[in-house]
């Protein structure tokens, strides 16, 4: 405001000057005086009384204006001050100073909690909110109110359920029914709220899309966005419904993409391109929405071009290829690249890909060295899912003159091809031989490594034309700076040495197809970027707690939960053996052959451990019996791994054969006890006991999530209360109780994974048998261990 | 206007109303009363009705409403001369300067054509739904009342056929453009532009019809103005290839530019505007207008 000079020891004479009358000098007062009070919060008391006195003002405009002066002080030891201009303001005839003052209390709150409370200002903002017949007054009642109880609800019950309440069906329907009153920012800011209300039957569902239809076709693009989020969470249960969503949402956002600036249609792209993802089959007409004009940004045809690969399917594909060569042959050279990436992919997930390999072998004739060395790198992943195209695409690239390719990636994918299908191409160990007498210029790691690899499975093939070239390589391998280099050529010549058959087993045996390449984003991880819809997430493509420090999430979020999506229990049991191999294999760029062995060894151990537990079944009927009694505290604390868990608790308990002596304790496995009461008896009671134990790393290398140990504990009747931390911390409230009497043992048990280490404070009712129940404690924990080994034969 | 982040109104009108935008008359008036501000001393009486975007009571001592109708077609045609994609992305602009509080009807002769529309706030939904008739109460002075689109056009007004051939380092390259299908009006200013490959080290281009502009970024510009009736418009020339390149392997896409007066290629028709309360002196204008949004031609 003052070109950055600071001006406020003119303070005292602003105050004076702040008496006129004129209503623009008046507005430079105040802001100055807004701007230094914080500063000089004992001269601020000067400005208090002109302050009060305007907000009594005839003029409605000067009284709104001095109590958003008054608010904005934010000198704490004034607010007393502010208690009673507020309470008149949020009584005034003017809907202007109401406005004002609604936000003058979210200021108070933030200076003077306790204050803003004490004055019942909440109760006041509820009424205004639900009776005033000004929109924006309502809107501001909202959205403080929404930040004054997410930040009560953390330490008083009321506040949880005055926010609660927010949600509730007459109030959503009331905002629901006015929102045509309010101006776009309020229809976002209720439409975010209709996102969290849970409906409470179809009707309800198909009521709320009934008065939101025509908010699809409002002119601005945060509400219709907001609205289709709307419309997807509520029908996420009906899959019928939630199609026609699909169609219904379409065509609203495609005239987005094609209205307006390049960077919203940037943000709309990435919205269809998570909605594409999920349901491929809405936009498969639509596809020449998604073709790229001359004109616009890279950023947007590169989205684009994502759009036309994910929309493809057997109807469209010749055109959106035919589409995608055009581009090819861009003057943009990075779009060009992006292209052949896309006709690839497109390639990778179709069933019938003749034309497209077609296309592929005629770009490697185009002679533009980043067009060939894109389509390289394709021609190889092609070849390793349809391994039946390999003799067209040989020969067209066995024309190709290595001296022309300079990307290593591209380098590398030949070089894999030359070495795999060595038998095929006549020059390949002349071609090889060439490149390895090159080995001192040749700068890439990855290109070397791959060289090695070639020259031995050519080897194989063609021993006698490829041994001194083989030769050479292994020298210049051992010799070479780079560690993985040198170790492959190392590792390569031993396993010749010893034996060679050997050696072709590891290197070159007979390979599978690869049917389905790695995802690279977790289903889960998409999920979350779902349920953030109309936000930066799905701009980056991550969800919020990727990108967000702690402290700056949303007062909705809830932080514990959040990290541990992507590693439940249920996730890693999605990928089957086979995708970890492809996955593995795609890492890896081919070459290590050897991998593939070791991995075959895995597996064999994972079907070994699967047996045990099959055997077992006999018992698993009545542990099932049992685990059903116990079965609702279970769910209460985790409903989401409910099922599965199960499985665990029932292969534990009858896996180990050989339990150690029998507890002397008796525990109750119905034990219940409420949250308050634990916490008040964990007040009053003594340290009875205080450990620390070291856990057994193997089970507790499992413990990504609290979850898997709560299930374990509960099938040793102890209890879980609260838990909480993330990796390597972790803490646990546990509870257990003697099975005849109601004595209660409470246990606080913080565990470090990276140290392996267990510290157990106990807290028990009854003092003598506190030793007791402390070892039946450790031994449960101790055996944690044999849980991973189910699991990892579960996951076999 | 925000207040502790939360915008206290986003509705530009009333904006208007409270910081007045500057023009020739309060320069004028702030430079002889010596008042140099353009905010206004009192609170935005439109802020609290039920049409926020209008200002309450303006008045006027003519009363003129303006309708146009501006439509962009965007086009991609590719290298076969097949129209791959053509779309008219259409807005209804407004001009509206009536006294009190008007209450208006705007209805189309073909509203069956419309794909995806999108409307001001100030329109009334349910008219739509069941007559597909506009009915709202205006904003004051310029708006956008709504936005729509047309897909699936099969025709466009021009047409532009490139032919490049290629041989031992030197391209030769012509370019015909001419009207397909006559749309009634004069098509104006056509502009062809398009970007050199960065493999051509020199042109030399030359049209029988128009101006062609060739900039240091290899940007070609080729105005041609209105088609005349006894010739066909050609540019015609070589480009030489950098040295050791034989043929060009990448092409350029051309950029058409046109506008055509008095008429919406989509085929949408204005039919009537209805004022529920003729004020006095009331003057009802429509126009039309077509021009080339994105119309890309590939070589």
């Amino acid at each position: 405001m003052t070109i950055g000079i600071d001006v406020s020891s003119v303070f005292g004479e602003m105050v004076m000057c702040s008496a006129t009358s004129d209503i623009v000098l008046k507005k430079m007062c105040y802001l100055y005086v807004g701007n230094y009070a914080k500063g000089n919060p004992d001269l601020s008391l000067l400005t208090i009384n002109f302050l009060q006195r305007d907000c009594k003002d005839e003029d409605p405009m000067i009284r709104g204006l001095a109590l958003r002066s008054l608010c904005s002080l934010r000198v704490p030891n004034l607010v007393e001050y502010l208690v009673g201009p507020l309470g008149s303001g949020l009584k005034d005839n003017n809907s202007y100073v109401r406005t004002i003052a609604v936000t003058g209390v979210l200021k108070l709150y933030h200076i003077s909690p306790s204050t803003c409370i004490d004055a019942d200002f909440p109760a006041t903002l509820k009424s205004l909110m639900l009776h005033d017949s000004d929109a924006q007054v309502v809107a501001n009642c909202l959205s403080a109110l929404q930040e004054i109880w997410s930040l009560e609800a953390s330490h008083s019950e009321e506040a949880c359920r005055e926010k609660e309440s927010l949600l509730s069906k007459p109030v959503i329907y009331y905002f629901l029914n006015r929102i045509k009153e309010f101006n776009e920012w309020a229809q976002c800011l209720i439409l975010e709220l209709a996102v969290k209300y849970v409906p409470s039957d179809s009707n309800d569902i198909f009521d709320i899309m009934n008065l939101l239809e025509d908010r699809l076709q409002h002119a601005n693009g945060a509400v219709v966005l907001a609205t289709v989020k709307v419309f997807l969470q509520l029908t996420l249960s009906m899959t019928d419904v939630h199609q026609q969503v699909y169609e219904r949402i379409k065509s609203p956002l495609l005239t987005l993409v094609s209205s307006g600036s390049p960077e919203q249609s940037y943000a709309i792209l990435s919205h269809l391109h998570l909605l594409v993802v999920r349901a491929p089959f809405i936009f498969a007409a639509d596809y020449k929405h998604f073709y790229c004009q001359y004109n616009e940004p890279s950023y947007v045809k590169k989205l684009k071009l994502e759009m036309l690969t994910a929309v493809a399917n057997e109807s469209n594909t010749y055109e959106i290829v035919t589409e995608l060569c055009e581009y090819a042959a861009n003057v943009d050279i990075a779009i060009a690249r992006e292209s052949i990436r896309a006709v690839g992919k497109i390639a990778l997930q179709q069933y019938d890909v003749n034309a497209i390999v077609d296309r592929l072998l005629q770009f490697l004739e185009m002679e533009k060295d980043y067009v060939t060395a894109e389509t390289l790198v394709l021609v190889k992943d092609l070849l390793r899912k349809y391994p039946q195209w390999s003799h067209d695409c040989i020969s067209v690239v066995g024309g190709i003159s290595s001296k022309n390719i300079q990307e290593p990636k591209a380098k590398a994918a030949l070089i894999w091809m030359l070495g795999e299908y060595a038998q095929d191409m006549s020059d390949a160990p002349y071609v090889l031989e060439n490149l390895i007498e090159n080995w001192e210029e040749e700068h890439s790691a990855e290109v070397r490594l791959h060289l090695l690899t070639a020259a031995m499975k050519c080897f194989f093939k063609r021993a006698p034309e490829t041994q001194k070239a083989l030769g050479t390589a292994l020298a210049a391998g051992i010799a070479d700076f780079h560690q993985d280099v040198h170790d492959r050529a190392l590792f390569y010549y031993r396993v010749l040495q010893y034996d060679v058959h050997v050696a072709e087993r590891v290197v070159s045996p007979p390979k599978q197809a690869v049917s389905v390449f790695a995802d690279t984003q977790s289903s889960e991880i998409k999920d979350r970027v779902f349920d953030e819809f109309n936000s930066l997430s799905v701009i980056y493509q991550k969800p919020s707690y990727m990108f967000t420090d702690k402290e700056h999430r949303g007062p909705f979020e809830f932080s514990d939960e959040v990290g541990n999506i992507s590693i439940t229990p249920e996730a890693s049991s999605d990928i089957v053996p086979a995708q970890q191999y492809e996955a593995n294999d795609k890492d890896l760029l081919l070459g290590i052959d050897e991998k593939d062995e070791n991995k075959g060894v895995s597996n064999n151990n994972g079907s070994a451990y699967t047996a045990p537990s099959l055997e077992s079944s006999s018992n698993i009927t009545s542990q099932m019996q049992e685990l059903a009694i116990s079965g609702p505290a279970t769910s209460a604390t985790t409903p989401q791994s409910f099922g599965f868990d199960d499985l665990f608790g029932l292969g534990l308990s009858t896996a180990p054969a050989p339990t150690p002596s029998p507890p002397l304790l008796k525990l109750n496995a119905r034990a219940a006890l409420d949250p308050g009461a634990f916490q008040q008896k964990w007040r009053q009671l003594p340290i009875s006991l205080t450990q620390e134990c070291s856990v057994n790393p193997q089970g507790i290398a499992a413990l990504t999530v609290p979850q898997s140990l709560i299930k374990h504990m509960q099938s040793h009747s102890i209890h879980c209360i609260a838990s909480g931390g993330q990796s390597p911390n972790f803490k646990f409230f546990f509870f257990a109780q003697k099975e005849s009497e109601p004595s209660n043992y409470l246990t606080e048990c913080i565990i470090n994974t990276s140290s392996a280490k267990a510290q157990i404070k106990v807290k028990a009712d009854e003092q003598s048998t506190c030793q007791a129940f402390t070892t039946v404690f450790e031994t449960a924990l101790s055996k944690f261990v044999s849980l991973t080994f189910d699991f990892v034969s579960l996951c076999y | 206007m925000i207040d502790n982040g939360f915008p206290l109104t986003t509705e530009p009108s009333i904006l208007k109303e409270m910081i007045a935008p500057p023009n020739l008359v309060s320069k004028m008036l702030s430079v002889v009363t010596g008042n140099a501000s353009n905010v206004s001393d009192t609170l935005p009486s439109g802020a609290g009705s039920c049409v926020p975007w209008r200002p309450t009571d303006p008045k006027y001592s003519s009363n003129e409403v303006y309708v146009d109708l501006v439509e962009e077609m965007d086009a991609i045609v590719n290298r076969d001369g097949e129209l791959v994609k053509c779309e008219i992305y259409g807005e209804v602009q407004m001009n509206s300067q009536l006294t009190g509080f008007p209450d208006l009807t705007l209805s189309f002769a073909n509203p069956s054509i419309l794909e995806d529309m999108r409307f001001h706030p100030c329109v009334r939904y349910r008219p739509w739904e069941s007559h597909q008739v506009l009915s709202f109460v205006p904003p004051d002075g310029e708006f956008k009342l709504m936005s729509y689109r047309v897909k699936k056009l099969k025709n466009t007004p021009v047409y532009v056929k490139p032919q490049i051939t290629s041989d031992s380092g030197t391209c030769r390259i012509s370019v015909l453009v001419g009207i397909r299908s006559d749309p009634g009006k004069t098509i104006e200013s056509i502009t062809l532009s398009f970007q050199l490959p960065h493999c051509v080290s020199s042109a030399d281009l030359s049209s029988n019809h128009g101006t062609v502009t060739i900039l240091s970024n290899k940007t070609c510009t080729w105005t041609i103005g209105r088609i005349p009736k006894d010739k066909t418009p050609c540019l015609s020339g070589t480009l030489a290839l950098e040295p050791g390149l034989e043929r060009l392997h990448v092409f350029p896409t051309f950029k058409l530019g046109f506008k055509i007066m008095g008429i919406a290629l989509s085929g949408l028709r204005i039919e009537k505007l209805d004022l529920q309360t003729i004020p006095p002196r009331l003057y009802k204008g429509f126009r039309a207008q077509t021009r080339a949004g994105e119309f890309d031609v590939r070589l």
